[in-house]
């Protein structure tokens, strides 16, 4: 026993020995080297900002693809068809086509996550720039253009999903409850009213506009005000077309914003601060994905003569019923799309006289605007070369020579908000019963104002505009910039079918999908979320 | 008699190491003394044996041999029964008789060449062990162009299921008693534990097979538990080979070998193809970009016959107080695909050094390996082998590599030309360095000190020239990638072993300290050379245009640490009674700081029914034991060390923003903080049989366990992003069970003087379920994994992990056969049927990728000099979803590429024919003649040469499969099982010829 006793007292030495050689307990802190932690960030002004660019970057990770799809290939604005089964991709693009899409549609999940991420992270970043050490007007001005952010991505989800839960504190409280539409309506408009005295105002020098380009300024919260009271209807609230006027007025009353002269210029993949009508783009560049035009919207067999060598999609194209709009004379705006036989382009909007080949033949090539279904397959076109050419090409957003295959990306800003949108709108209002109002001088009749955004794509000015008309005009102004779907449904047309030759798909015509469902994962994590009726 | 427990015949328990400091420390006075025997104890070789037990049987007096392997011990009279008995021999009992002086030669123990076990921080006779433990020496190991130790394993070890495929430069996978975890973030996480010659953690990449003397595989929690929280994938030890006490050796060993691939797909011929189409009255392929009247057969073009080689030069010696040893091994092994390759050389040296009348040991243990491995890359090269179009020649005319970059399709680039056009090199050099401090404080107490440090240091380069396919335009892309990964262990532990009368005891207690490093370094990867000469060599004469066009890894250093206590207590009473008890604290830095230490516990028991009283007389058995062990091991392994802390990073797709005019980083968070975060853990529990019959000439286990993970760890778990940061947490969400039974069984069926054959049989029944993937806080009805991607199929998943199924479950549409137009039918979920591409929605449960059954068996024969032996093994039950032959399978796009000999007996109008469904999910069964080995044996009379043996071997003989791809071992391990998708690296047909000397 004794023995016993001496070798566990032996061996509680040597534990002990051991244990007081290495035993602290913050040995478990282990120091964290190369990343950024609650400890070391942030902390200096370049923290601050890389952390409120944090709030952008996500803006422009997914506008231009799932929020853009989401927002367009519902409507007859654009469509991605299957090309002998290539495309299909589990029916996403025809589930959007053919309103048939599902709390699952991976487009619905990405944009909810997107836009409920965009805003924890500007609640987080209003603790961070409340406590940072900052003066008090540098305070005000930051906190204005987080909160201005926050209510632009609440925008999109009061625009595709309606009923949603209103966070505005982190950390958040755990399973936030949906809210009605128009309770998000209220938060959204009581937000950018507050803020507009706080923000920035566009200015006239260079300087200036490239350090507000891409953030909120008034003119941001006064177009996306105008917006809001558009629809205030369809929204859920009253309707507030004089409003709209309002703040159209408010805009236009800021001469800084213009309409340039070039229509082709606004979209080209140089556009920046230098665009004098953008009220708020996403600022898209190599270095900064999320647009993806070219890869998917424009004609691989026509790279080389554009000027670079990157493999593309075959698939998206306009439909043939909405290219049809793009029938006035002289209008720069039809030149955004590529239809019939091809030529090199000049390399200033026009074309030259050499036509572009199929590879290896002397056949030029030809697009054909009409979409013909193949069946069986689902809104599938087949894939021969002949189909391959079927469907009207996009070049609004100008194929970016900097493009390289292994991103596949365009450097194009993508306009939210531009003035032609904003003179449109107040048009609408007008026409929907505001009265028409005198801007900078002059008497603006929904006429004038639609002969104004006419005028600069040098189209033919009209005799006179109805509502009919307007929403044409808008198509034909706005196409591919992520409206159509809001519109269509203002119009109430959204339930429109445009079929196409041999479809064997009907569109499900069910005014419930004027509302995107909640994504099922999305429900399920969070038991306080109400499905949107008709799901 | 104070001191008579020392002498007494402390038994075969007691391990050899002990016995000559029992000596020391004063030898019996054997007062009765009649007479004094003398002699030299060796083993077969005639060498001298120190270290042996020489007892009376009837008796107390026992000695030891000296170094020089004499003895000599006094007897009572000449009816004394001497017991010669040394670890791993079979003892011998000798009558005394008048003789005074006695030789004897001991023999190696053939049926208990298992005699010695390693455990965790220790050693025990197998009889004693009351886990499930597995060893196989070196005699058994797998033979042929094997480079890492699981290889040596395949086939051997009940429950070990190994799967490995024809990439010399991939490590095989290895799963022990089924998966236990949901995570994804690396290997290591299903991995065992390697423990190399008492190093925990310790890379098995620093191995060569040569140096490896025994390999132990402890598989139930009461036997790996002492390690913690590393342990719940198993633990498997490696012992190096060492030189017996008294001798010295000298090896060479060498082999060669080829290597072809053996089986390729088979495709159609560029004839074939325009036949094929011209039968079929489509368009013929446009010319010349996609037929210029070549037959070109592009798996040929890629495939080569390999060759490997290999030579391993080892010496060792063991004299008064000095053990020490040295070997260098160099290998090559040339992949079956064009530049591909692993060369490595290993130097390894050790010194052990005895003080104090031999109670201090100090030694130091040095290894080195060096690797340089090239490849390819193979996401696209093995695809494009089997799709790209036949009818194409390589090369243009002016013999550059011909493409076609508007095709679409699959397999769109020339394969030879992304085969020689690409390079990726990565040499590896790691050092392990490792001393030790060993006292006997007191007699039975032994105190160690061990430390260690690896270091790897790994060296990623790649060029991809400006011919290839993956960089158009770009003037070649180079990147350099410099990496660091030290891994620090100290362990402190003490050993108590005693004997009082039918009373032994074990006991450990022990203290360990690991810090694991990784990720320190830095990659660049930039573009545009003036021509391809340098390669990456000289990054400084690139020339990007832009600053997009130059990249830096983002690899973040992650270090981990754990701190460990841990006892553990076996005892035996009367050589049949056994109890183990132990039990490990591990905290690591990795947990959340509420819960950051574990505790391990294991309770075990076995009962030695062979030495009860009632079992004499009954000769048909010689050995009977029943064991039965519980206990709980951790998972650590696999993790990114700050998973539970909230990180702020510049997220992937979001990472720049306009900042001012300029692209500036975005800095956000990239992690959610889970303070909770906790181990996962494994509980075991094990009930096993061992027994002998015939004098051992039959000899088994069997083993049943229930091994269930709970606080699975998802690192991807879905969150609300109206609540977190971050869409993912890191959290505990489940629990899975694996149930199985294990049989092994060794016979030998003959035994002449001449002739003997040796066979053992090993099968193993696993099945694994997950129990629920839920908690309080969040609920996941099932993780959807396995995106493989296909015509049309983008983010399609083909597997669920959900509860009630086992993991590798396939979720896929099914197949209903053809309707009148020959097209391809599938069900929707709805049940009709229809004829184009299904929803996702409508996918259904259709088989697993989880084997039922797992065997080998291998047999060794021996007549006079020759010796043979081949080992079968295979998997039966287990589902392979072959989405290479779904892909191939699409004679619509039979313009754009070329279609297998399968497609010809398949409609032309079938327009989805190529949808992944369960129409491709096949059997995995199969059964290999996977090694088959002839040797000679020369015993040259001559006192400089010990033995020359001479081989020739052959792998993977033959196969018997149904499946229909390149070959049925696809991965087992990970989250997606058992998934064929265009990445899998023909297996080879290997033979080789071999020599090896010892001296």
């Amino acid at each position: 026993m004794q023995k016993i006793y001496a070798t566990s007292r032996a061996l509680l030495l040597a534990g002990g020995l051991a244990g007081a050689l290495f035993g602290c307990k913050n040995v478990l802190d282990v120091p964290v080297e190369s990343q950024f932690v609650a400890a070391n960030f942030p902390t200096t002004l370049s923290d601050y900002n890389a952390s409120v660019g944090a709030i952008y970057a996500n803006l422009s990770s997914n506008y231009a693809v799932p929020y853009w799809r989401m927002q367009t290939l519902a409507t007859d604005e654009a469509i991605l068809p299957a090309r002998d089964g290539n495309f299909d991709d589990g029916g996403q693009y025809r589930q959007l086509h053919y309103h048939t899409w599902t709390p699952d549609h991976p487009n619905v999940l990405t944009i909810w996550q997107w836009a409920y991420g965009g805003i924890t992270t500007c609640n987080r970043l209003l603790n961070v720039t409340n406590t940072f050490n900052f003066t008090a007007a540098e305070k005000e001005a930051r906190l204005a253009e987080i909160r201005a952010m926050r209510a632009l991505y609440y925008f999109f989800l009061l625009d595709l999903y309606g009923n949603v839960p209103i966070v505005t504190d982190y950390p958040t409280a755990p399973l936030p409850a949906t809210q009605p539409r128009a309770k998000v309506y209220e938060f959204i408009e009581s937000e950018l009213k507050a803020l507009t005295p706080k923000l920035p105002a566009k200015s006239g020098t260079s300087a200036t506009n490239t350090q507000q380009y891409g953030r909120p300024t008034k003119g941001m919260v006064y177009a996306l005000l105008a917006k809001l009271y558009l629809n205030a209807e369809v929204y859920g609230a009253p309707a507030r077309y004089p409003d709209v006027v309002r703040m159209a007025d408010s805009v236009q009353a800021n001469t800084n914003y213009a309409l340039d002269a070039r229509y082709r210029d606004i979209f080209l993949p140089n556009n920046g601060p230098q665009i004098r009508e953008t009220v708020f783009a996403v600022p898209y560049d190599q270095q900064i994905p999320g647009n993806q035009f070219t890869r998917f919207g424009f004609f691989y067999y026509l790279t080389q003569a554009y000027g670079f060598n990157v493999g593309l999609s075959i698939a998206m194209s306009t439909t043939p019923e909405f290219y049809a709009r793009f029938n006035l004379p002289g209008d720069a705006r039809t030149k955004t799309w590529l239809s019939g036989p091809q030529f090199v382009p000049d390399g200033n909007g026009g074309f030259t006289t050499t036509p572009v080949y199929y590879p290896n033949t002397t056949d030029q090539i030809v697009i054909n605007p009409v979409l013909t279904l193949v069946p069986p397959k689902p809104m599938d076109l087949g894939n021969t070369l002949a189909t391959q050419s079927e469907g009207v090409r996009s070049i609004k957003f100008y194929p970016d020579p900097a493009i390289i295959q292994a991103t596949r990306l365009n450097g194009n800003d993508v306009p939210v908000l531009r003035l032609a949108d904003v003179l449109l709108m107040k048009a609408e209002a007008i026409l929907r019963g505001a009265p028409a109002t005198a801007s900078n001088g002059e008497m603006q009749t929904p006429l004038v104002l639609v002969n104004k955004v006419r005028a600069r794509a040098g189209a033919p000015a009209a005799a006179s505009i109805a509502l009919g008309g307007l929403l044409d005009e808008r198509a034909r102004e706005l196409s591919w910039e992520g409206w159509r779907r809001n519109d269509l449904i203002r119009f109430g047309q959204f339930e429109t079918e445009y079929p196409l030759p041999n479809d064997a798909l009907k569109m499900d015509k069910s005014t419930f999908r004027r509302l995107y469902p909640v994504p099922t994962i999305e429900l399920r994590l969070n038991t306080n979320l109400q499905q949107n009726p008709g799901y | 008699m104070t001191n008579q427990y020392f002498s007494k015949p402390v038994a075969q328990n007691v391990r050899c190491v002990l016995l000559p400091l029992a000596l020391a420390l004063g030898a019996p006075a054997a007062a009765l003394a009649q007479q004094t025997v003398k002699g030299t104890v060796t083993d077969e070789k005639n060498a001298a044996l120190p270290g042996v037990t020489v007892r009376l049987k009837d008796g107390t007096a026992a000695v030891a041999t000296t170094t020089d392997g004499t003895y000599s011990i006094k007897t009572t009279g000449p009816a004394d029964i001497l017991v010669f008995s040394f670890v791993g021999t079979v003892s011998k009992e000798i009558i005394a008789g008048a003789q005074t002086s006695l030789n004897v030669t001991l023999l190696p123990d053939a049926q208990q060449l298992n005699d010695v076990v390693v455990i965790g921080y220790g050693t025990a006779s197998r009889a004693d062990i009351t886990g499930a433990v597995t060893s196989i020496k070196s005699e058994e190991f797998n033979q042929g162009v094997l480079t890492t130790p699981a290889e040596l394993l395949q086939g051997k070890v009940a429950g070990l299921n190994i799967t490995k495929s024809g990439d010399p430069n991939q490590r095989p996978s290895v799963v022990l008693r089924g998966p236990s975890t949901i995570r994804t973030v690396n290997g290591g996480v299903t991995e065992p534990f390697y423990v190399i010659d008492g190093v925990p953690g310790a890379s098995i990449d620093l191995l060569a097979p040569d140096d490896i003397a025994t390999i132990d595989v402890l598989k139930d929690a009461s036997s790996t538990a002492i390690y913690g929280t590393r342990a719940a994938n198993g633990v498997i030890i490696i012992t190096t080979k060492r030189a017996k006490p008294g001798q010295s050796r000298l090896t060479y060993s060498a082999y060669g070998a080829l290597a072809k691939v053996s089986k390729k797909i088979d495709v159609l011929s560029g004839d074939e193809l325009r036949q094929y189409l011209a039968d079929n009255k489509t368009r013929p392929l446009t010319t010349p970009t996609d037929d210029d009247g070549s037959n070109t057969n592009w798996q040929d073009l890629i495939e080569r016959t390999s060759y490997a080689t290999n030579h391993n030069l080892s010496f060792a010696g063991s004299a008064n107080a000095t053990d020490y040893g040295a070997s260098v091994n160099y290998l090559k092994n040339n992949g079956a695909l064009i530049n591909t390759s692993l060369e490595r050389l290993i130097y390894r040296g050790f010194i052990n050094q005895r003080f104090f009348n031999n109670r201090l040991k100090l030694g130091v243990n040095i290894i080195n390996s060096s690797t340089t491995q090239n490849d390819i890359p193979q996401a696209q090269v093995l695809p494009g082998m089997l799709f790209y179009l036949p009818t194409v020649s390589p090369y243009n005319a002016d013999g550059s590599y011909k493409e076609n970059y508007t095709r679409t399709g699959q397999g769109t680039l020339n394969p030879l030309s992304l085969a020689n056009n690409n390079t990726y090199v990565t040499k590896d050099s790691k050092t392990l360095v490792n001393g030790l401090v060993q006292v006997d404080v007191l007699t039975g107490l032994k105190f160690t000190l061990s430390g260690s440090t690896q270091r790897a240091q790994t060296n990623y380069s790649s060029y991809l020239n400006s011919q290839s396919g993956l960089a158009v335009n770009l003037g070649g892309v180079a990147r350099r990638a410099e990496y660091v990964n030290t891994n620090d262990v100290l362990e402190a532990y003490a050993n108590y072993d005693r004997t009082l009368g039918l009373h032994s005891v074990q006991l450990l207690a022990g203290y360990s300290y690991q810090q694991d490093r990784t990720n320190d370094g830095f990659g660049i990867t930039t573009q545009n050379f003036a021509n391809n000469a340098l390669g990456f060599n000289n990054l400084y004469l690139s020339n990007p245009s832009s600053l997009a066009q130059i990249a830096f890894d983002n690899n973040p250093i992650s270090t981990l640490r754990l701190l460990s206590q841990y006892a553990r207590a076996q005892y035996q009473y009367g050589d049949r009674y056994l109890a183990q008890v132990s039990l490990r604290r591990d905290g690591s830095s990795v947990f959340g700081v509420n819960n950051r230490y574990g505790y391990f516990p294991t309770a075990a028991v076995g009962w030695r029914i062979i030495n009860e009283e009632f079992m004499r007389g009954r000769d048909l058995f010689s050995d009977l034991k029943l064991r039965a062990g519980y206990g709980v091991s951790g998972n650590s392994q696999g993790f990114d060390a700050f998973s539970a802390i909230l990180i702020y990073g510049t997220p992937p797709g979001s990472s720049k923003y306009l900042n001012n005019g300029a692209i500036s980083n975005v800095v956000n968070a990239v992690r959610n903080e889970n303070p909770d975060l906790k181990w996962e853990s494994t509980a075991t529990a094990n009930i096993g049989l061992d027994f002998g019959l015939f004098k051992n000439r039959i000899t088994g286990s069997v083993d049943y366990y229930i091994k269930k993970t709970s606080d699975l760890i998802d690192d991807v778990l879905p969150v609300s992003s109206t609540e977190f940061q971050y869409t993912t947490y890191t959290a505990n969400v489940g629990s899975m069970t694996n149930r199985g039974i294990e049989v092994a069984l060794s016979v030998v069926p003959v035994q002449t003087g001449a002739f003997t054959w040796r066979s053992s049989l090993n099968f193993s029944h696993n099945t694994n379920r997950i129990d629920n993937l839920s908690t309080d806080r969040f609920t996941i009805p099932y993780i959807q994994t396995a995106q493989l991607g296909g015509k049309g199929q983008s983010g399609n998943y083909s597997q669920i992990v959900q509860p009630g199924s086992p993991l590798g479950t396939f979720k896929l549409w099914h197949y209903l056969g053809k309707n009148e137009q020959g097209v391809s039918t599938y069900q929707k979920a709805d049940g009709s049927v229809t004829a184009t591409q299904p929803l996702t929605t409508d996918m259904q449960e259709v088989g697993s990728a989880q084997p039922k059954l797992i065997y080998g068996w291998a047999n060794t024969f021996t007549y006079k000099a020759f010796d043979l032996n081949f080992l079968v093994r295979g998997v039966y039950g287990n589902k392979i979803l072959n989405a290479t032959l779904a892909g191939l399978n699409n004679p619509a796009d039979a313009r754009l590429q070329n279609i297998p000999r399968f497609t010809l007996g398949e409609s032309f109008n079938d327009i989805n024919g190529y949808l992944i469904s369960d129409r491709f999910l096949e059997s995995g069964s199969y059964l290999r003649l996977d090694n088959a080995t002839l040797g000679y044996t020369l015993r040259p009379h001559t006192q400089y040469v010990q033995a020359l043996r001479f081989y020739v071997s052959s792998n993977n003989l033959f196969i018997v499969t149904k499946y229909r791809g390149i070959d049925p071992e696809i991965n087992i391990g990970g989250l997606t099982p058992g998934i064929d998708n265009q990445n899998f690296y023909p297996k080879t047909r290997t033979f080789t010829l071999g020599l090896s000397a010892s001296f």
